[in-house]
C-alpha cells in the first residue's frame, strides 16, 4: 500500500511559547479516510494547514505521495481543501466557485463545464449553479465547498471540521454523503473533528491528537477497545476510569487496589505490567451490568443513583460508590428497569471487560492520577 | 419615527445646512451685480461669468470664462489631481496589502504613514524646497502631486485598512490551495474583493489635492493649480464676485462628476 | 492530480520572490515617503541649526534661531494663539462632528441614505478652499448679511466685527474641517459590533451608561484619529488666521512669512517646532487611546 501523505518529526511553533505539533509523525495510506479527532487546541487544524502549504513548519519532513514538500507553495501541491467556514468566494457564483480550480489549472472550457456538473450532481446541488453564495444555506454551502474541492481530483483532499458549523440532522446526512463519495471517488481523505462519533463512523484509520502529539493511531475499533493511553481512552467514547495498583497476577487474572475496594481484571497487555505498577483501571459504560445481572460479575460494587440522562435509545445512569467514585452506565432503553434517585444498587462487570491503560498520555512528565481526574 | 430619530435627522440637516452656508452664498453672490462683495444686492448678472473684457480690466474684473490663467490653473489643478488620485490609489492599495500581516515593525511603518498626514503642510512645503534647492531639482507638476500624495496616503490607508473583510486571507488561502498562483490570487480575489475600498482611495486622493494650498504653494511654480492661482489672486487683488463665480464653475463640473461616480458606486453599496 | 509530480516540480523565480511579496509591497510606499518626507523633514531640522542656507548647503552651525524663538517677547502669545486656538476649533469641531457621526450610524437606517449624505458632505470639498474661505467675507463681513440683516432691523447700530479676530477662526476652521472629525468618528462608529451595545442594554444599562462606557469608549480612535486630523490642520493652515483673522499671529504664519523673505533658517526652526508640537499631541493621544484598534 503506497503512502499518500508521510510526516517527520513536525515541529511548529506559534510565537516563542505555544508549541502547536511535538515532532508529530505519522502516516497515511493512499485511498484512506483518515480522521484526526482530537479536543480544540491539540494542532490539528495547523497540521491540515501544513500539509496544504498555507501554514510553513519549523522543523521535520512532510513528504505528499513521496515528494518533499519543504518551500513548496500550496498551488503546486497535489492536495486540495475544505476549510473550516468553507470560504466560498462571495464574488462568484456556485459554478464559477467550483470551476476555480479547474480554471487554475488551465482546463478549456467544455471540459471544466462537464467536470463542475459532475460534482456538482455528486454532492447533490445540481441546478444550483448560477446562485450565489450568499442565498445559499449552510449545508449547501458545504457541499459547494466540497465540491470544489473533490473537482480537482487531488491525491489529498484535507477536509478541516467540515461538521461542526451544521445541525445534527444535517450532519448525520453529510457524514453519510461523505462516506459515500469517499467510496466512489477512492481519493485519499483527512478530516478532522472534535466529536469522536464522527471519527468511529468515518474512518478507516483514526489519529488521536493532544496538544501538539499523537496519543494513538489505528483503526477505530481498535482505538475504542484498545485505547493506547488515558488521554485516547477518554477521548474516543465514554469512559469509567479508576486508578489502580497492581496487586497480583493469578495466571492471566490480576487483581487490583483501587478506591472502590479490589477489582479483577484481564488484560490482553499482561506482559508489560507488573505487580506494584501504578495503572489506570477502565470500564466502558456499556459493560456494567446493574441489579441481578451484576450479582453474576467477576467484579462487584455497590453504588448509589446519584443523576440519570435520557438520551432516546439509551439511558446513561451516574452512580456514585465509596467516597466519591462516579460510574457511568449506559443501558439501552428496552432493558431499562425502574431505578430510584437515592437507591443503592449493585453493579458488576466481567474482568475481561476492564482495561489496563498504563500511559497517562504522549506528553511526558503528566502523573497518571493528575490526568484521571483532571488538574 | 421617534422623537429621537426626528431629532437626529434636523441635527443631520442642519449640519448640513452649516458646511452648505458658505457654498450657498457663493453661488448666490456670483450673479451679483457690482463689484463689492457685500450686501445690500443691487441687481443680478451673468457678467461675472461670460462677460467679454473689454481689455482694460485687472484680472480680478475679467469674467470667469474669459479669463485664460484660470484655465491653465483649471488645466494644472486637473492634473496634478488626477496624478495624485493614481498614486494614492496605487501606493495605498499596495502599502494596506502588506500591513495586513504581523511582520517585524509593523507599527512602526504605519506610524511612519501617518507622519505623512501630522506633519503640517508648512514645515513639509519648506523642507521639499529645500530639498529641492540643494539638489537643484526643478519643481514639477508631478513633484507637486508627490508631495500631495504623501498627504493623502494616510487617509486612504485608513479607510481601507478599516474597511478590509477579515475573511479576506481565507479566501486567499483558499484560491492558493486551488492552484491559483499569487498573480491569479490577486487577480481574481483580492482585487475583485478590494475594488471599493482601491477607488475610494483614489477618490481621497483627487479631493484631498484638489484643495490643498499650503502644500502646493511651496512646491508650484508659475500659474500654478486652482488653489494657489486663486489664493494669490486674492491677496494681491481685491475681492470680487468673480471668484464666486470660479467657485460655482468648479463646483457644478466638480458635481456632475461625483454624481456620475456615486451613482456608479450605488450599485456596489455594501 | 492536480498538483505538479517531482520531475515537474520547479520552484520558478515568481516563487521565491513571491515569499517576499509583502516586504516588496511596501516598497513604493516607503520610497515615497523617504524622498517626500524623511528627507524634507530631516532637512528642516538639520537646517534649522545653521546660520545661512545657501545654494551650496548651510552654513555655520548656530543654536542662535532657537534662542531668538525663545527669548522672544511674541512667543508665548504666538504659541498660545497657535496651540489654543487649534485645540478649541478641536473641541467645538469634535462638539458638532460627533453626533452628526453618531446620528448617521444609529439613527439613519438606510445604507442608501447614508451614502447620499456622505456624498452630500464631499462636495464642498471640491469647491477650492479659499473660495470657500472668501465665501465667509458676504456673511460675517461688515457689509456681510449678518450685519446688515442685524441693521436693519435695527438691532445694533454699528456693524459687528465678526471676522477680523479670533471669533472668526473659531466658526471658519469647524466648518473647514467638520468633514476631518465626521469621517473617522463615522468609521469607528460603524466598527462596533452592535451586538456589544445589546449586551450593554441587556444588561439594564441606562442609556446615557450605553453610550458612554460603550459605544463612546469603542468608538474612542476613530474620534482620537479627528482630533488629530483637524488640530495638525489647523496648526498648519496660516492662510485663514492671513485672511480673516489679520492680526493673530500664529506659528504656521510666522513660516510661511519668514520663508516668503527667505530667512530660511529661523523659518526651519519655527517649522521644527511646530512639527514638535504636532508629534507631542499625537504621541500624548496615542497614550490615551489605541488607534490601531481603528485598522487592524
Amino acid at each position: 500500500m503506497s503512502k499518500a501523505l508521510e510526516t517527520k518529526e513536525l515541529v511548529k511553533w506559534y510565537g516563542k511559547e505555544v508549541l502547536a505539533l511535538n515532532k508529530v509523525t505519522f502516516d497515511v495510506d493512499a485511498g484512506d479516510f483518515f480522521v484526526i479527532i482530537g479536543p480544540s487546541g491539540c494542532g490539528k487544524s495547523t497540521l491540515l494547514k501544513i500539509i496544504a502549504g498555507i501554514l510553513d513548519y519549523d522543523s521535520g519532513k512532510l513528504y505528499i505521495n513521496g515528494v518533499d514538500m519543504k518551500g513548496v507553495p500550496p498551488y503546486k501541491r497535489d492536495v486540495s481543501m475544505m476549510l473550516e467556514n468553507y470560504a466560498l468566494f462571495p464574488h462568484m457564483n456556485v459554478f464559477d466557485n467550483v470551476a476555480f480550480g479547474l480554471k487554475m489549472l488551465g482546463k478549456d472550457k467544455s471540459e471544466i463545464e462537464k467536470e463542475v456538473k459532475e460534482a456538482l450532481k455528486l454532492v447533490g446541488l445540481a441546478g444550483l449553479e448560477k446562485r450565489m453564495p450568499l442565498e445559499l444555506s449552510g449545508g449547501q454551502r458545504q457541499r459547494v465547498a466540497l465540491a470544489r474541492a473533490l473537482v480537482i481530483n487531488p491525491s489529498v483532499l484535507l477536509l478541516d471540521e467540515p461538521l461542526s458549523h451544521v445541525d445534527y440532522r444535517l450532519q448525520r446526512k453529510l457524514m453519510e454523503d461523505l462516506k459515500e463519495i469517499h467510496r466512489k471517488v477512492g481519493n485519499t481523505f483527512i478530516l478532522t473533528t472534535h466529536v469522536q462519533e464522527h471519527a468511529l463512523s468515518l474512518a478507516d484509520t483514526v489519529m488521536v491528537m493532544n496538544t501538539g502529539v499523537i496519543e494513538q493511531i489505528g483503526k477505530p475499533d481498535e482505538v475504542y477497545n484498545n485505547p493506547a493511553t488515558v488521554f485516547a481512552a477518554r477521548f474516543v467514547g465514554e469512559i469509567n476510569l479508576f486508578s489502580a495498583q497492581i496487586k497480583s497476577w493469578d495466571g492471566g487474572l490480576c487483581y487490583l487496589n483501587t478506591e472502590i475496594g479490589e477489582l479483577k481484571a484481564n488484560p490482553k497487555n499482561k506482559n508489560a505490567l507488573s505487580s506494584g505498577d501504578k495503572v489506570a483501571y477502565a470500564v466502558r459504560p456499556e459493560r456494567v451490568k446493574i441489579g441481578e445481572e451484576a450479582k453474576l460479575c467477576d467484579n462487584k460494587v455497590e453504588a448509589k443513583l446519584v443523576s440519570y440522562y435520557y438520551f432516546g435509545h439509551y439511558m446513561e445512569y451516574v452512580f456514585q460508590a465509596g467516597n466519591n467514585t462516579k460510574i457511568k452506565v449506559s443501558v439501552p432503553t428496552e432493558k431499562v428497569g425502574n431505578l430510584t434517585l437515592g437507591s443503592t444498587y449493585l453493579l458488576g462487570w466481567g474482568a475481561k471487560d476492564a482495561l489496563l491503560i498504563e500511559k497517562p498520555c504522549m506528553i511526558e512528565g503528566l502523573d497518571i492520577e493528575e490526568v484521571i481526574y483532571g488538574k | 419615527m421617534g422623537w429621537g430619530d426626528r431629532l437626529a435627522k434636523v441635527y443631520i440637516a442642519l449640519i448640513i445646512l452649516f458646511i452648505y452656508l458658505p457654498v450657498f452664498f457663493m453661488i448666490f453672490l456670483s450673479f451679483k451685480s457690482g463689484s463689492k462683495v457685500s450686501f445690500p444686492i443691487e441687481g443680478f448678472t451673468l457678467d461675472w461669468y461670460v462677460k467679454p473684457p473689454s481689455g482694460y480690466e485687472y484680472s480680478a474684473y475679467i469674467s470667469i470664462l474669459h479669463d485664460k490663467n484660470f484655465f491653465v490653473a483649471l488645466n494644472n489643478s486637473l492634473y496634478v489631481s488626477i496624478i495624485t488620485a493614481l498614486l494614492t490609489c496605487l501606493l495605498v492599495t499596495t502599502t494596506a496589502l502588506a500591513l495586513r500581516k504581523r511582520i517585524v515593525g509593523r507599527d512602526l511603518l504605519f506610524y511612519l504613514f501617518l507622519l505623512g498626514f501630522i506633519v503640517p503642510g508648512v514645515a513639509l512645503g519648506l523642507g521639499v524646497t529645500f530639498m529641492f534647492r540643494l539638489f537643484g531639482i526643478e519643481s514639477s507638476l508631478f513633484a507637486v502631486a508627490a508631495v500631495l500624495t504623501v498627504y493623502t496616503v494616510p487617509f486612504g490607508l485608513i479607510l481601507m485598512m478599516s474597511r478590509f473583510d477579515p475573511d479576506l486571507a481565507l479566501y486567499e488561502y483558499a484560491a492558493s490551495v486551488l492552484k491559483a498562483s499569487p498573480l491569479n490570487v490577486f487577480r481574481r480575489i483580492t482585487l475583485p474583493l478590494i475594488i471599493f475600498e482601491v477607488i475610494s482611495a483614489a477618490i481621497i486622493g483627487f479631493l484631498l489635492s484638489w484643495g490643498e494650498v499650503i502644500r502646493t504653494q511651496f512646491v508650484m511654480k508659475g500659474t500654478g493649480t486652482l488653489a494657489t492661482y486663486i489664493r494669490n489672486e486674492l491677496s494681491i487683488n481685491p475681492i470680487t464676485p468673480k471668484w464666486f463665480a470660479a467657485g460655482t464653475l468648479i463646483a457644478i463640473i466638480a458635481f456632475i462628476g461625483l454624481a456620475i461616480f456615486a451613482y456608479i458606486m450605488s450599485r456596489r453599496v455594501r | 492530480m492536480c498538483g505538479l509530480s517531482a520531475p515537474q516540480l520547479k520552484l520558478g523565480l515568481i516563487d521565491r520572490v513571491a515569499r517576499y511579496s509583502r516586504y516588496l509591497l511596501l516598497l513604493p510606499g516607503f520610497v515615497l515617503i523617504l524622498l517626500f518626507l524623511l528627507i524634507p523633514l530631516s532637512m528642516i531640522i538639520t537646517i534649522s541649526f545653521f546660520e545661512r542656507f545657501t545654494i551650496a548647503g548651510p552654513e555655520n552651525f548656530t543654536l542662535k534661531n532657537y534662542i531668538a524663538f525663545f527669548t522672544s517677547p511674541q512667543t508665548p502669545v504666538i504659541l498660545l494663539n497657535t496651540f489654543g486656538m487649534s485645540l478649541l476649533a478641536c473641541l467645538i469641531t469634535f462638539l458638532l462632528g460627533y453626533p452628526m457621526a453618531y446620528f448617521l450610524v444609529f439613527r439613519v437606517k438606510s445604507a442608501r441614505a447614508r451614502f447620499f449624505v456622505v456624498s452630500l458632505l464631499l462636495v464642498p470639498f471640491l469647491i477650492d478652499w479659499s473660495v470657500r474661505v472668501v465665501a465667509w467675507l458676504p456673511i460675517l463681513g461688515e457689509s456681510g448679511i449678518v450685519n446688515y440683516a442685524l441693521m436693519s432691523l435695527g438691532v445694533i447700530k454699528e456693524p459687528l466685527e465678526l471676522l477680523f479676530g479670533r471669533s472668526a477662526l473659531l466658526i471658519i476652521w469647524p466648518q473647514t474641517y467638520l468633514l476631518w472629525m465626521i469621517f473617522p468618528s463615522y468609521l469607528a462608529l460603524t466598527r462596533i459590533d452592535p451586538d456589544i451595545i445589546n449586551a450593554a442594554k441587556v444588561l439594564k444599562a441606562p442609556p446615557h451608561r450605553v453610550f458612554f462606557d460603550v459605544t463612546f469608549r469603542l468608538s474612542l480612535p476613530g474620534v482620537v484619529m479627528g482630533f488629530i486630523f483637524v488640530f495638525v490642520s489647523a496648526l498648519g493652515d496660516y492662510i485663514t488666521p492671513a485672511l480673516w483673522a489679520g492680526g493673530i499671529q500664529t506659528l504656521g504664519l510666522s513660516v510661511a512669512n519668514y520663508a516668503a523673505n527667505f530667512v530660511w533658517p529661523y523659518a526651519a526652526a519655527l517649522s521644527t517646532i511646530l512639527v514638535a508640537i504636532a508629534l507631542l499631541i499625537l504621541y500624548l493621544l496615542l497614550k490615551v487611546v489605541d488607534i490601531k484598534k481603528l485598522v487592524y
